[in-house]
């Protein structure tokens, strides 16, 4: 078939070639260009401009026209007293954050799974999910009034127990706990769809076998569900190691106090503060602090695709 | 008949081990749902409540002394009414041009052209990669859109993520044989597009509609980042200030205190104040709360279309 066609039009040169294709597929690329132009503007002109971290950026001479420093900006960086504990302290929270947060879905969703009446987990499900849909700084908002030190009501429980009251917002010892349990408690619900559907998807005549091998609701749970979450829940586990030094700068951003700076001063929230909120801004080092780690988390992706490949042959490229 | 049969013998034989567990199961989700859901009714009690009991910390499982002083306070704060509107534009306007573009450039991506691994290369390396925020920035400003309702709308436009799962949507529920068809009547990619692949997918137009919809409404980063004009801020930039900025005094007065006149004097607004940050948490929440739970079922397919690899 194929040898048929090619012979009936041999001798069609690129120049015709191409212009059977462009009139095949114009229209394509008019569909495409609202996209295209979008991230050609804003996300590949910032790659461009990410020059600034090797130079000394002056609003005057623009992006190109600015003194070239080298690495002037990545070895002040790496000699600021603050690298070492921004690095740990954005590693850590997302660790924490990850060994709190990353089991309890699972958890829910086995048990959600296990409900008798359909109407309680629907209902149930229905209602974990929302407090996803609330913003970050109502969600901040919340942790200010609940923990506040003289009216919220963490406190009053506290002073009612007994107890001195704690400025919770304050303390940097409280920070990761405010921040991962709030986290826990806004998106563990919602990380269970993926469970759940996985659950859904097993073959109903495994459970009914099992009943009547006389397997109790947790053998059940044990030797069928488990098992069946495990590839899974291994692929969610690796791909979320891949963020492991990314910053969710908006949230931390909210619950930073002058109180808590020594942990919540997390790498992408040094970022914006340098470069953008400060009175006198130096955004060539700041560009710089957030080029290394937009590298950084790009090996860790490569990295961590290549492992999760390697292992269940599931890879997001 | 012999399904119920059958069920209703296996729970004959639910065993007394299957009893605990159930109890178990069932108060471990009572728990789950209060952890989950009071936080919600303290607020929505708190605010309708009267301010003195709310400080006082009395408010606990029902309204004190039922009062809408609160929202009526609300409403006196312009610049709060004003983001609302401005708000409500960049999410609808924002939300719709999202849906359009990243639907025809779905559509374009589930077809077969030449260049497509590289537009995809292209598209997908952004989700891995960017310049970061100080090179975005600046970006921006070179432009000249800074402080512009347009960078409003232009940012985050395209999510690389909503592209994937509605291009895995057209490629998976729309046949291939009706593009051969469509062609054989003498379609081309624009009539195909609006008159076959547009028709047949309310499904996927409502789940990013609800998806750049609710991301939209809940941003603040970016107008914090963009805006200088307070005229310009979105809802959620005000609440940042309402509700997150600290004074010595352990609470988040000074927004109040711009509008002390309005309410009766300083004393009157740092009263009022922590009601009336319950008020404006349930007025601004209620829009993203209710979205969810008219479209459901769209959130939910949104995220198993997206687990699919297209």
């Amino acid at each position: 078939m194929s040898q048929t066609v090619s012979s009936r039009r041999p001798t069609a040169s690129l120049g015709v070639r191409a212009g059977r294709v462009f009139r095949r597929d114009w229209q394509l690329w008019v569909l495409l260009l609202p996209t295209l132009a979008f991230f050609i503007v804003f996300s590949y002109f910032p790659m461009y401009g990410v020059q600034i971290a090797f130079r000394n950026y002056k609003a005057a001479f623009g992006i190109t026209g600015s003194p070239w420093v080298g690495l002037k900006n990545f070895e002040k960086f790496f000699s600021s007293y603050y690298c070492g504990r921004m690095f740990a302290n954005t590693f850590l929270l997302n660790l924490f954050g990850l060994l709190f947060g990353f089991p309890i879905p699972i958890l829910l969703a086995i048990m959600l799974n296990q409900l008798n009446s359909k109407r309680f987990r629907g209902f149930t499900q229905t209602a974990i999910y929302v407090p996803h849909f609330i913003s970050t700084v109502v969600l901040a908002g919340m942790i200010y009034l609940f923990f506040s030190p003289t009216n919220g009501i963490i406190n009053s429980l506290i002073r009612l127990a007994g107890g001195k009251p704690i400025y919770f917002i304050m303390e940097p010892g409280w920070f990761r706990p405010l921040y991962i349990g709030s986290d826990i408690w806004q998106n563990a619900g919602w990380n269970t769809i993926l469970y759940i559907a996985t659950l859904t998807g097993i073959d109903p005549q495994l459970y009914e076998a099992a009943t009547i091998d006389g397997a109790t609701r947790w053998d059940k749970i044990k030797h069928i569900d488990i098992p069946h979450l495990i590839p899974i829940s291994v692929m969610m586990l690796i791909l979320n190691c891949g963020s492991l030094l990314s910053s969710n700068t908006d949230k931390a951003l909210l619950l930073q106090t002058s109180g808590n700076m020594a942990v919540s001063d997390i790498l992408g929230v040094y970022v914006y503060n340098v470069g953008i909120a400060a009175s006198k801004p130096q955004p060539s080092y700041a560009a710089a602090i957030g080029l290394c780690l937009n590298v950084i988390n790009f090996g860790i992706i490569v990295l961590v695709n290549t492992v999760s490949r390697r292992l269940s042959d599931i890879s997001l490229f | 008949m012999t399904a119920t049969a059958k069920m209703r013998s296996v729970r004959i034989r639910e065993t007394g081990r299957d009893r605990v567990f159930n109890i178990v199961n069932i108060i471990f989700m009572i728990v789950v749902l209060f952890i989950t859901l009071y936080p919600l009714w303290l607020i929505l009690i708190s605010s309708v409540s009267d301010p003195d009991a709310v400080l006082q910390a009395k408010v606990l499982l029902w309204p004190v002394d039922f009062s809408l002083t609160g929202y009526e306070a609300v409403f006196k704060y312009k610049e709060l009414i004003g983001s609302y509107l401005n708000s409500i534009f960049y999410t609808v306007v924002g939300s719709a041009l999202s849906v359009v573009v990243t639907l025809a450039a779905a559509y374009a991506l589930s077809r077969r052209f030449a260049g497509k691994k590289l537009v995809n290369l292209m598209i997908t390396f952004t989700m891995f990669f960017s310049g970061g925020l100080i090179p975005i920035f600046l970006n921006v400003r070179d432009l000249g859109l800074l402080d512009t309702r347009t960078i409003m709308i232009l940012m985050n436009l395209v999510s690389v993520w909503n592209l994937m799962v509605a291009r895995t949507y057209i490629q998976t529920t729309i046949p291939n044989e009706l593009y051969e068809a469509a062609v054989m009547d003498g379609a081309n990619h624009f009539t195909y597009f609006f008159r076959c692949v547009l028709p047949l997918s309310g499904t996927i137009v409502a789940v990013l509609s609800v998806y750049y919809g609710v991301a939209r409404w809940n941003d603040y980063f970016t107008g914090l980042v963009m805006l200088r004009n307070r005229s310009l801020f979105p809802l959620q930039l005000v609440l940042r200030d309402i509700l997150t900025s600290l004074t010595s005094a352990g609470s988040s007065d000074t927004f109040f205190a711009a509008y002390a006149d309005n309410l009766g004097g300083m004393q009157e607004a740092l009263r009022q104040a922590d009601v009336a940050k319950y008020c404006c948490i349930v007025v601004s929440t209620i829009p993203a709360v209710l979205l969810y739970v008219f479209m459901q079922k769209y959130f939910v397919k949104g995220v198993m279309i997206g687990s699919l690899k297209g």
